[in-house]
């Protein structure tokens, strides 16, 4: 394929019209991310009536724009009130908002921007060059591989948890059987109604999701009366300046965790039905393991929302490529732009790329432009909402209460959502009151019914569970997910056990045997070098006599302090 | 209560809870053409929470649970134990008047609509949680008219999503 229809999508992408639109898309994006309860999925939903009467270039461009703008906007909320506007940012409030709390909203802000463009840039760099080599990996995973990627992804949980490993987990497991009551989406069949209809539809993940988050939190805002009628932030106006420059170059200086918080957000959106509310969380576990300082995570740290934030915006990147070069969703925002390809009459499959090449690269050029777009606009989105943080907290919190049980009613239009918001309202209420971490059951409820989905089609295809360790993907995953889940441990005693020695390379050499079982050459080649490193730790221990490390006390005065 | 007891009676109200969800999935209605019975995955997963909920039972009545100090109300909670249901009111009296707000407003949805409800949500909410002052009164009735009716008219008229409007507004 040459350049020829690169610059033919460009022309048709940088005409003043789909410009025009994509402009009026970002900022749609930007204010709908920015309110709780108000979802990127809602506002590109509710764009794709307006996109009929667009050709299908326009149409694209204008709901990319939409979803562009909805990833970054759900910063502003999650870092100035502490709700995440969409599931996207849960992770990024978990430093954000403290750094706001600290007198830093400028600092947080630009860092959550500036992350959010240079993670979607690079992964719109990584799509136009790499895309159909990406979308093949996609095609290797069975529904065993999607079993083992969410037992993975739930053993983040114990990472979410703190020193409260038993309630994290209980939360985590909580938010799983809440993902199990209703229809069950295999056999239609009625779970855990208890003889009421409004339960049998089950619950929608929106109204748990602000339920939790949004009365939780703003209900902890303004338990004490006092400080409930003091404004959130009390600094200045040249205080709340977002200071771009400034973050531009902690976001550059912090480039491995942003080049590894963007390959994670595009292999994850690579991944159908794993989005952005797993790659922020999967991201910023992976910062705070590789941090020298994971003691100041969860208190404001810069890594802490460049991880997130990048990773995110590179999810849409990944979700798009599996769209187009599978027909498969990669998260319900790229569903509903499944349904505007269909509408144009264009079918999304893996001929896709080849097919209608201007098409796909007007859809990369727009999702690159889309980031260029989402700066400029931001700045104004900003400056608005900065103003709503210098007003007391009990104004912010009535308004903002009333505005998630707006936002949750627009999903299905129905007033049951709203009742879900409250019912959740109150055991998020209650849940925080007795000390529960409430990120474990988002985690739970999100990837629950994934789970069980998978698992079932497993066991139909073949209920020989011995595949779950036969193949290469799906072992792979069970891998790190054995290791990821002991991590909290190793963290916790590296420096005082001697066991924790072999921790790194018993995982190196773990990963190295499903890598190798994949075949090909560049894998068993990757496995090689797992293999190298392995042999390299065990060899350096052993000169040092087996001794432990000195430097490295993250443990005890960490924990003590988290 | 103190916090080991309040402990304790938690992880006995999840074993409770846990009992009554397993007795409730016998419930669950079995099909011939199921290649896993929908019964399964909620089992395995009410299995596991029965278990973590043993080791959080016995966490607690050894001592070894860990203080919550990432800000949640465990933690704030500590030196407030004494006082008796009045003294549990009047310190969570902001988060009883939200919820019971909130739960006005969802009753009275179908009556009132989100414009009136709602209005009359945030501004009860903003005079209860505020000063309830003759200068602040006004400035909350406008806070709650502006936002409200901002945001029904953005949703109405531009995104054109029919929110609840009420019996009193449909009457025409």
């Amino acid at each position: 394929m040459g350049f020829e229809p690169l610059w033919g999508a460009f022309g048709e992408v940088f005409s003043l019209y789909n410009l025009a639109l994509m402009f009026m898309g970002v900022t749609a994006g930007l204010i709908a991310g920015s309110i709780p309860g108000f979802t990127i999925t809602m506002a590109v939903v509710l764009t794709l009536p307006f996109t009929f009467g667009l050709t299908a270039v326009e149409g694209l461009a204008t709901m990319i724009g939409v979803f562009v703008g909805g990833l970054s906007g759900g910063l502003m909320s999650g870092m100035l009130t502490g709700i995440p506007g969409t599931p996207s940012s849960v992770a990024t409030v978990f430093d954000g908002f403290p750094m706001v709390r600290r007198g830093k909203p400028g600092l947080a802000l630009g860092l959550g921007v500036w992350s959010s463009f240079f993670g979607g840039i690079i992964s719109a760099v990584i799509l136009v060059l790499l895309a159909p080599q990406l979308a093949r990996i996609g095609l290797e995973f069975g529904p065993w591989d999607f079993f083992a990627l969410v037992v993975f992804a739930l053993t983040i949980t114990a990472s979410l948890s703190g020193e409260n490993l038993t309630k994290g987990i209980i939360a985590g497991l909580l938010g799983l059987l809440v993902a199990a009551i209703g229809e069950d989406e295999v056999n239609g069949v009625a779970r855990f109604d208890f003889g009421f209809d409004a339960i049998e539809q089950g619950f929608d993940f929106l109204p748990v999701l602000v339920g939790l988050f949004a009365f939780s939190q703003l209900l902890s805002d303004v338990r004490d009366p006092n400080k409930a009628r003091l404004p959130l932030m009390t600094s200045d106006a040249k205080a709340v300046r977002v200071e771009h420059v400034v973050a531009i170059k902690m976001v550059i200086a912090n480039w491995v965790n942003l080049l590894r918080s963007a390959f994670i957000g595009v292999f994850t959106g690579i991944l159908p039905a794993a989005g952005g509310s797993i790659s922020n969380i999967l991201a910023y576990d992976q910062a705070k393991k590789a941090s020298k300082v994971p003691q100041d995570f969860g208190k404001g740290t810069p890594e802490g929302i460049i991880a997130p934030e990048a990773a995110n915006n590179a999810t849409a990147g990944g979700a798009l490529i599996t769209m187009m070069a599978l027909g498969i969703p990669g998260d319900i925002v790229t569903a509903v732009m499944l349904g505007a390809l269909l509408i144009h009459n264009v079918q999304p499959s893996p001929t896709f790329i080849s097919d209608n090449p201007q098409l796909a690269y007007a859809i990369f050029v727009a999702f690159f432009l889309a980031h260029f777009i989402m700066i400029v606009m931001q700045a104004f989105c900003l400056r608005a909402f900065l103003w709503i943080v210098r007003m007391p907290m009990y104004v912010l919190a009535a308004v903002i209460l009333l505005y998630t049980a707006i936002g949750v009613f627009a999903l299905n239009n129905v007033t049951h959502d709203i009742w879900v918001l409250f019912a959740f309202g109150v055991i998020g209420y209650i849940m925080k009151s007795l000390g529960f971490p409430l990120a474990p059951i988002i985690l739970g409820v999100v990837l629950g019914n994934i789970a069980e989905l998978n698992l079932s089609r497993a066991v139909s295809i073949d209920n020989d569970v011995t595949l779950f360790v036969t193949r290469p993907w799906s072992l792979f995953f069970l891998t790190v997910a054995l290791f990821s889940a002991l991590f909290p441990w190793y963290q916790r005693m590296r420096s005082r056990q001697r066991w924790t020695l072999f921790y790194l390379p018993a995982a190196c050499l773990a990963l190295a045997l499903p890598l190798v079982m994949m075949g090909g050459w560049v894998r068993p080649l990757l496995a090689a070098l797992l293999v190298a490193w392995a042999v390299y730790m065990l060899f350096r221990h052993h000169q040092a006599g087996w001794a432990l490390p000195q430097s490295e006390a993250h443990g005890s005065g960490a924990e003590k302090s988290g | 209560m103190t916090r080991m007891n309040r402990d304790v009676v938690v992880a006995l109200l999840l074993l409770l809870f846990c009992g009554v969800f397993f007795w409730e999935s016998t419930n669950i209605r079995l099909t011939d053409y199921a290649s896993m019975d929908s019964t399964v995955w909620p089992r395995l997963i009410l299995g596991a929470l029965t278990l973590a909920a043993m080791v959080y039972l016995w966490e607690a009545v050894t001592g070894r649970v860990a203080v919550d100090e990432t800000g949640g109300g465990a933690a704030a909670d500590q030196g407030e134990t004494g006082g008796g249901l009045l003294a549990w009111i009047v310190r969570y009296r902001n988060a009883l008047y939200c919820y019971g707000l909130f739960f006005a407003f969802l009753l009275t949805l179908d009556v009132l609509g989100i414009l009136i409800g709602g209005t009359l949500f945030v501004f009860l909410a903003l005079t209860l949680l505020g000063r309830p002052t003759l200068s602040l009164v006004p400035l909350h009735a406008a806070v709650a008219l502006g936002s409200v009716g901002f945001m029904w008219a953005v949703f109405t008229f531009g995104l054109r999503v029919f929110l609840p409007e009420g019996e009193l507004l449909s009457i025409r």
